[in-house]
């Protein structure tokens, strides 16, 4: 029981140094493909201490509760996914759960952003919604395939029949890794389909009448929303870890892979992210649940 | 640069977040905004600064006004200064913002732009190569330090000088005023 | 007080409402409150017993009422729903003509509604669907203009399931002999399987017209538009639910668990799963593309039906309890929704989203309450709709059907493009200058939101509650019982919790408040003071309603009409031209009848003479 508690205290601190740490790392690595320095890695706490120090604005009450019901959904996301060996609320309905918890972040941000009144907002919001639309169908598929192929609903189950080196990408289910692996740009927001929050086009999207405290809020949000996006894939196709060391290693490499990805692309339309992500992914991941299909 | 002084960020928190991440709002008022670019991109980088453009003056602390003002863009820069939180800091970029530059006699531009909205500090150069803009920002970290860099206090406090002023260029203003001036107009 | 009383107070207080308002307008208004609330009291009377009982004898045969749990739960949500519909009329209908009529109809589609789940021989089910029938359609076409139209539409749709009905009761009767539903149900399950196949057919036939699944679901987006709000509640709250209490009658009471599971070798319920998800997904893609409010939720509800069907029929227990309770939920937040929408519209005058913006300032409650609705129609943890979306789709995963689970899932998806569309268009962003003084929402009109989503709350954190009282329903008929506890379900394929997942929900809340909270001072400003690169924000102009969904809209319109309509109006316009032609034979004019009569003598003559036919 005191385990317990003390699992669901240091869970999310621990998801909030790894997520501060990747936002630093992302723009340090993105510098150097980019052929400059960039900020130290420390830069997104000195942005955190800035951003608390400064005044905000707020339209009206949901104004401020959607960002916080944002930030409340992705804490209480952490708490569900294991992290090498801790994970609090393993026993609470499995990745369905997950799949209805993650809606509540884009809610969240809709619903202030509603109250924000600007055009801007509205345009980013419904274009978040629709490269949602566009991303669930793989990552449905690519679900479905790895609950029939072990048959089970809880995370938990998954990696526990992942040990020994059985990682999910190296079986039957690689096409489905792949498929996943593809859209992992999409969930994250970063390029090539960062459109959504597009600071030259929108003036950030959802973002552009966020200041102050709102937007410190903004930016923990996005450093948990890394976290548990990687955090699953992880999880799901590369064995979770036996403890956290091993399962931060993990998340790094393909992090890297995915800031290699982000220096490197333009950014996408959103008739042309939405072209490609319902094609190859969408192929790809049939595929893969047509084949654990014929084999079970 | 004491960013890694320890000791300092947590007896001042505040001041040294406002000193090392200074987020300048990218808006681009005349010909000085071409030097921008070069400064933000990988031949000058001003990431390692903690400097990057942000789209929208709600995100932003800094203020470069690049190159000369004429009229109309005057009340798009006043609006968006104000629309910027506080604690906030102006930079006038260029020799047309300080006395007029190139276009002393025009009918058109704004010659002291101090008058309008206030500055913390200018460069001078017809345009200053992109280092001068590091030794601006370096220079408003000094003036951090110091408690120099008030600019914001001053709009609050000699509110009623500033709107009176906007309003004898600017004809009457489709905005209410920021502050309470008191005495009964608009 | 046994149930042919219920029946009669019902019945009897629909007509003496009709009477008291010729009276005064007061007296029956307080009238009509007062009985359908006070019919709730009998029917929570009967919770948990089960009596059967003979009220009247048609020409030899006996007619039967009888009140079993599963009856008892859709009686108790009839009641309540009408209920909150009539005290929620009280203000809407405020000063309408034909009150009176009004009030009637509400009052006698709700006795035959009760009428319908207590019956207990096909001929009492029978008179009773017709009643409902036929005062929906004469309250569908209350207002005048398209109203008209739709009812028309409906009534002619509803026509066809009773003659289907009519057409398996009789041959029912005349193989079975008695129409009593028990001993219909032991004739059936010894009769041949073509047979049951067809009776099957017959019967759901009519109950998928009332229950509105694809392709008999046409007259739903007319009819919920059109008719009041307050009965636009009923109707798709409960009414289209008739259906659903239909099929789980034929499919479990009557033919029986393994019966119906193995007809045709298990294709026949896979039928209707196939067919639940094709309501599921094009509906809700058809919603996202509307503009009207109260039409993009009545294509909300078609798409939500397919959810309960398909619970319903996927054959597990699982399912069927996940079934039940999504019929239970559906009916709370649809007809939350519902009386929201009615009373932006009252306050309005207008339900065009294109148009309607930023009433959270100035509704804020009517606001809370819609937000609440369209979470649970979501379906988020910590409201009723997340509990029976979870245990339909862990039937579906774990039973081996990933493509149906992925049609159900995608379908959630589909549910939050269009619930927020509804309620961006109507409460957030810019407040128009037309509205700016718009009023709160009456204290009637209050109450029955504020309820249901107290309904909606609660029976999310502690879906026990009803959860107990389905699974007596799906044990009662063959399946295997539940773990359910009153924090949900533990079942050895895996735990809900839902109290858990409340208590975690609560304390992120906190943690995130008290994040925010340790920020620095903030200023409120008004919904003007926005950026729009340094210019003036005109009024009226900065609100991003009109085509919400560009890209998307853009792409899937082509594909997402209502094929299903088109079809029907092709057929209908075929049969107009057919009888068009064929009328041209009634000329008024004298000598060409006697010529029809002359030549029709001839044809017999040579008939008899030259062929010899007889």
């Amino acid at each position: 029981m005191v385990i317990k508690v003390l699992e669901i205290i240091v869970s999310p601190i621990l998801a909030f140094i790894v997520g501060v740490f990747f936002l630093g790392l992302f723009r340090k690595i993105t510098a150097r493909l980019h052929w400059r320095y960039g900020p130290p890695i420390i830069q997104p706490v000195l942005d955190l201490i800035k951003l608390f120090h400064q005044q905000g604005f707020s339209h009206g009450p949901v104004f401020d509760l959607g960002i916080i019901l944002a930030l409340a959904g992705s804490i209480i996301l952490v708490l569900f996914i294991p992290f090498g060996g801790i994970c609090p609320l393993s026993n609470s309905g499995g990745l369905l759960v997950i799949l209805y918890i993650m809606l509540f972040a884009p809610l969240g941000i809709a619903l202030s952003g509603g109250e924000g009144a600007n055009p801007n907002i509205s345009i980013g919001v419904s274009r978040k919604l629709i490269l949602a639309l566009g991303y669930e169908v793989s990552f449905l598929l690519v679900l479905l395939t790895l609950m029939t192929y072990y048959n089970t609903i809880s995370i938990v189950d998954i990696v526990e029949n992942q040990r020994n080196f059985q990682w999910a990408l190296f079986s039957p289910l690689a096409l489905s890794g792949i498929a996943y692996f593809l859209i992992l740009p999409a969930m994250l927001g970063i390029r090539p389909f960062d459109v959504a929050g597009a600071p030259q086009e929108i003036s950030s999207g959802p973002a552009v009448e966020y200041g102050g405290r709102h937007l410190g809020l903004f930016h923990i949000w996005h450093a948990f929303s890394l976290f548990i996006y990687i955090a699953l894939f992880v999880d799901l196709f590369l064995g979770g870890g036996s403890n956290p060391l091993t399962f931060f290693i993990k998340m790094l490499v393909v992090f890297i892979l995915l800031t290699f990805i982000h220096g490197v692309f333009p950014r996408f339309r959103i008739e042309q992210a939405i072209k490609y992500l319902w094609k190859w992914p969408v192929i790809i991941s049939l595929l893969g649940l047509i084949l654990v299909m014929i084999i079970r | 640069m004491d960013r890694k002084d320890i000791k300092k960020w947590f007896k001042a928190p505040g001041k040294m977040g406002h000193k090392y991440s200074l987020w300048a709002i990218y808006f681009c008022t005349g010909c000085g905004i071409i030097e921008i670019p070069p400064v933000i991109t990988a031949r000058w980088d001003a990431e390692r600064f903690g400097v990057i453009p942000v789209a929208t003056p709600r995100q932003a602390n800094l203020f470069l006004i690049t190159g000369y003002v004429s009229v109309k863009t005057l009340r798009a820069i006043i609006r968006t200064y104000e629309q910027m939180p506080d604690p906030k800091y102006a930079v006038g970029f260029g020799s047309c913002p300080i006395n007029g530059g190139m276009y002393w006699d025009s009918y058109n531009t704004i010659k002291h732009l101090d008058k309008y909205i206030p500055i913390d500090g200018w460069i001078a150069g017809c345009m200053p190569r992109p280092e001068a803009i590091f030794v601006a920002v370096t220079h408003l970290w000094t003036l951090i330090d110091q408690g120099k860099a008030k600019a914001y206090v001053n709009y609050r406090e000699k509110y009623k000088y500033y709107r009176e002023n906007q309003e004898r260029v600017l004809g009457k203003l489709d905005w209410p005023p920021l502050y309470s001036i008191g005495g009964g107009n608009d | 007080m046994n149930l042919a009383q219920l029946g009669f107070i019902s019945f009897g207080g629909a007509f003496l409402t009709y009477l008291l308002g010729k009276v005064s307008s007061k007296l029956r208004d307080a009238f009509a409150v007062f009985i359908s609330l006070i019919l709730i009291i009998p029917i929570l009377y009967f919770y948990g017993k089960t009596e059967e009982l003979t009220y009247f004898s048609f020409l030899g045969l006996p007619l039967l009422l009888r009140i079993n749990p599963l009856s008892w739960i859709f009686a108790i949500a009839i009641q309540t729903i009408t209920s909150l519909s009539v005290i929620f009329s009280l203000s809407y209908m405020k000063g309408r003509e034909r009150l009176d009529f009004y009030y009637l109809m509400l009052l006698l589609v709700n006795a035959g509604m009760l009428g319908i789940v207590l019956s207990a021989d096909l001929v009492s089910f029978y008179i009773f669907w017709e009643i409902m029938s036929w005062s929906t359609f004469l309250l569908i076409s209350y207002n005048k203009g398209p109203a008209l139209q739709a009812g028309m539409k409906y009534i002619i749709m509803s026509i066809i399931g009773s003659v289907a009905m009519l057409i398996g009761i009789l041959s029912l009767y005349a193989n079975c002999g008695s129409l009593d539903i028990t001993l219909v149900s032991s004739f059936i399950t010894q009769a041949s399987s073509g047979y049951t196949l067809f009776i099957l057919i017959s019967f759901c036939i009519a109950f998928g017209i009332k229950n509105a699944i694809a392709p008999f679901h046409t007259w739903l987006p007319d009819a919920h538009s059109e008719a009041p709000s307050p009965f636009s509640a009923v109707l798709s709250g409960i009414l289209i639910k008739m259906g659903t209490y239909g099929f789980i009658l034929f499919m479990y009471a009557i033919a029986g668990l393994n019966l119906f599971l193995n007809i045709g070798g298990g294709s026949f319920h896979y039928l209707f799963c196939v067919l639940a998800v094709i309501t599921i997904i094009v509906p809700t893609f058809i919603a996202v593309l509307q503009d009207d409010a109260k039409r993009l939720l009545a294509w909300s509800s078609i798409a939500q039906v397919g959810y309960i069907i398909l619970g319903i029929t996927i054959g597990t227990s699982l399912g069927f309890v996940g079934g039940v309770f999504h019929f239970f939920n559906h009916a709370a937040f649809k007809s939350l929704l519902f009386l929201s929408i009615g009373a932006v519209e009252y306050r309005t005058g207008t339900r065009d989203l294109n148009s309607l913006g930023g009433l959270i300032k100035r509704m804020p409650i009517t606001f809370t309450c819609a937000l609440i609705g369209a979470l649970g129609l979501i379906g988020v943890p910590s409201t009723n709709g997340f509990v029976s979306k979870w245990l339909i789709y862990k039937t579906l995963i774990l039973g081996k059907h990933p493509f149906l689970a992925f049609i159900a899932l995608f379908g959630t998806w589909g549910t939050i493009l269009y619930s927020y569309k509804l309620i961006h268009n109507i409460f957030l962003g810019q407040l128009p200058e037309k509205f700016s003084n718009v009023q709160k929402s009456p204290v009637t009109m209050r109450i029955p939101v504020i309820f249901l989503s107290l309904v909606v709350v609660v029976f999310g954190i502690l879906p026990g509650i009803p959860l107990k009282v389905i699974d007596t329903i799906s044990t009662s008929f063959g399946f295997q019982p539940q773990n359910v506890e009153i924090w949900g379900i533990a079942s050895e394929t895996g735990i809900l919790n839902m109290v858990n997942i409340f208590a975690a929900i609560c304390v992120a809340l906190i943690i995130a408040w008290l994040l925010f909270f340790i920020g620095d001072k903030k200023v409120n400003i008004s919904q003007d003071n926005s950026y729009a690169a340094g210019a003036h924000v005109p009024r009226d102009k900065y609100h991003h309603t009109v085509e919400f969904y560009n890209p998307l809209s853009a792409m899937i319109r082509p594909y997402f009409r209502d094929f299903v309509d088109d079809f029907y109006q092709w057929l209908a316009n075929g049969v107009k031209n057919v009888s068009d032609k064929t009328r041209k034979i009634y000329c008024g004019d004298l000598g060409y009848y006697i010529t029809y009569i002359v030549l029709f003598f001839a044809v017999l003559i040579i008939l008899k003479m030259g062929l010899k036919l007889w």
